[in-house]
């Protein structure tokens, strides 16, 4: 069953294309890894689906229900908002630059949203972001400000913060790249496990190695196109287009 | 010419004793209390002729004892008036001083408690200004633009004339008698359109990425400026309000213009009555300690709110 589908997605600033035409379908308890050189649109694609950007043209399904149907620049449908915002939240993101808030401790972070949007009783979702925060593995964090954690913890934090509202799909920007280098592995590893738990997960990342190992299916970006997609095997060791072949290429330094 | 040492003896027992005659006075039982307080055969005692025994302290409230803050406070007054009537010098200045400090005292808090109310109005006026200047809808956003516009753009001096002596010309309803609420609604009026500002480019500067987060977690507009936004600009907003509450406070000298006895008002009637220009220096003396008062507090409220820092 298909929790994300998209028809013919556009998006373009003035007479700049960014998106082209992107017809994606990610299937529950798929891990879809989106990869690409910057600049190919990856991480508007990524927005546009959790309506960070507004699309110019094209259709969005999210657990096979129309969300929102634009055409040049003028939306055709959109569902009605109750329902629209219900659907929203099937989905959970984690960006780039974590987003914490930074006056809020850890615990007090992923407790913020159920509390406030699904309206728990603030004991159940203290427990629930305890649960969490031990999934990620930062228990003796929980009454830290984001401040005082490393930049690894804090994208934990983040992960366990979106997992809070029980997604049942969730989106990553490049979740590793504002990161240094070692570490990258502890955020990795909470993703695994997230994967192996079967989450649907649609990632954007320059983390070969992970789009390898734990990607289900493999897209390549580039110029606002997915120009090919496959098992993460085939394209990486026997890509077709030549973009991707240039792009493996200098990245892998192969 | 006596040596200097002697000189400051002379000025410290002026002002120890002045001082304390000042603080004693505020704990004097009025002479209207007192009256009623003495019996019959106390006022037979003193001649008949009370009234000039309670101006003759020096001796009778400590024979009599008939209250013991009068006496000791009257007995201060005594010994300060001895010394005052050595008419020169520096003792005798600082004697001035003292005895002007009830009437500055007066003045510095009608200037304080009109600061305050100001900025406080003026802060909850412009939560609201900001956030319809950021506003999508162009009449909000462009009513705010223009309130902030005009009252930041005109002479605070005008706005307050205009307040107090302009608006009973246009409709007799629009009349405020009270000087102080006349005073407060001008200076709110203005500090709310300065605020205002401070909090809109407060809030602009806050990431992008904590809208995005909020968004993304489900939270309504409201909410994210509630829980995430506001909390967090309140201390990049600390410093420029601090800034902003002491120009307001040397501003507020601005309602003598409508004869509101504020400290600087106060000061300038003194000067003019007492023909000594001196008072000046006490007055600023005044605002200066308002001042370092006000941005002590300032200084630990940022602390207080940059823990998470």
């Amino acid at each position: 069953m298909a929790l994300i589908r998209t028809e013919n997605v556009c998006k373009s600033f003035s007479d700049v294309n960014v998106l082209t035409d992107i017809n994606i379908t990610v299937n529950q308890g798929e891990v879809v890894c989106i990869i690409g050189p910057s600049g190919a649109g990856k991480s508007t694609f990524l927005r546009s689906l959790i309506q960070l950007e507004k699309i110019t043209s094209g259709k969005i399904y999210i657990d096979e229900e129309l969300l929102l149907y634009r055409e040049k620049n003028e939306t055709k449908f959109r569902m009605e908002p109750v329902k629209y915002k219900s659907l929203l939240l099937e989905m959970g993101m984690v960006f780039q630059s974590f987003n914490l808030f930074p006056h809020r401790t850890a615990l007090e972070n992923i407790m913020l949203a159920p509390v406030n949007v699904k309206k728990m009783p603030k004991a159940d979702a203290e427990r629930r972001a305890r649960e969490l925060l031990a999934k990620v593995g930062l228990s003796e964090k929980a009454d830290q400000y984001p401040a005082r954690l490393s930049g690894g913890q804090q994208q934990r934090v983040a992960i366990a913060r979106a997992l809070a509202m029980d997604p049942r799909i969730m989106l990553f920007d490049e979740p590793t790249s504002a990161l240094d280098p070692e570490l990258v592995g502890e955020v990795l590893n909470v993703m695994r496990g997230l994967a192996e738990s079967g989450m649907t997960m649609l990632v954007v990342t320059h983390e070969m190695g992970f789009a390898r190992e734990a990607a289900d299916r493999v897209l390549f970006m580039s110029d606002g196109s997915v120009t090919e997609e496959g098992d993460p095997e085939t394209i990486f060791t026997a890509p077709e287009n030549q973009r991707t072949k240039q792009f493996l290429n200098s990245i892998l330094g192969a | 010419m006596k040596p200097l040492h002697k000189k400051i003896i002379h000025a410290a027992a002026v002002v120890i004793l002045l001082t304390a005659c000042v603080l004693l006075s505020l704990y004097k039982p009025s002479r209207e209390q007192l009256d009623n307080s003495v019996s019959d055969e106390l006022i037979t005692d003193a001649g008949n002729n009370f009234s000039g025994v309670y101006y003759d302290f020096w001796l009778f409230n400590i024979t009599r004892g008939r209250n013991v803050k009068t006496a000791v406070s009257e007995t201060f007054i005594g010994a300060a008036g001895r010394i005052l009537s050595v008419n020169e010098g520096f003792g005798r200045s600082m004697a001035d001083v003292i005895l002007w400090l009830p009437a500055l005292a007066g003045g510095a808090r009608v200037t304080v408690s009109l600061t305050i109310c100001a900025v406080l109005a003026g802060l909850f006026l412009s939560i609201f200004l900001a956030l319809g200047k950021i506003s999508k809808n162009p009449v909000i956003s462009g009513f705010c633009g223009a309130y902030i516009f005009f009252f930041r753009g005109s002479p605070l001096l005008m706005q307050l004339f205009f307040i107090y002596y302009g608006l009973p010309v246009i409709n007799p309803a629009l009349t405020i008698n009270n000087k102080f609420f006349a005073a407060f609604v001008a200076f709110t009026l203005n500090t709310g359109a300065y605020c205002a500002e401070i909090i809109r480019a407060a809030i602009q500067s806050i990431d992008k990425g904590q809208f995005e987060a909020s968004r993304v977690l489900g939270l309504t507009y409201g909410q994210t400026m509630r829980i995430v936004i506001i909390p967090q600009s309140i201390r990049r907003l600390l410093p420029p309000v601090a800034n902003e509450f002491i120009m307001i406070l040397k501003d507020a000298s601005l309602v003598s213009i409508i004869a509101l006895a504020d400290l600087t008002h106060v000061t300038r009637s003194i000067s003019s009555s007492a023909s000594n220009v001196m008072v000046y220096i006490p007055a600023m003396i005044i605002y200066l300690i308002i001042t370092a008062f006000f941005t002590a507090i300032f200084t630990r409220l940022e602390k207080r709110f940059s823990l998470y820092q």
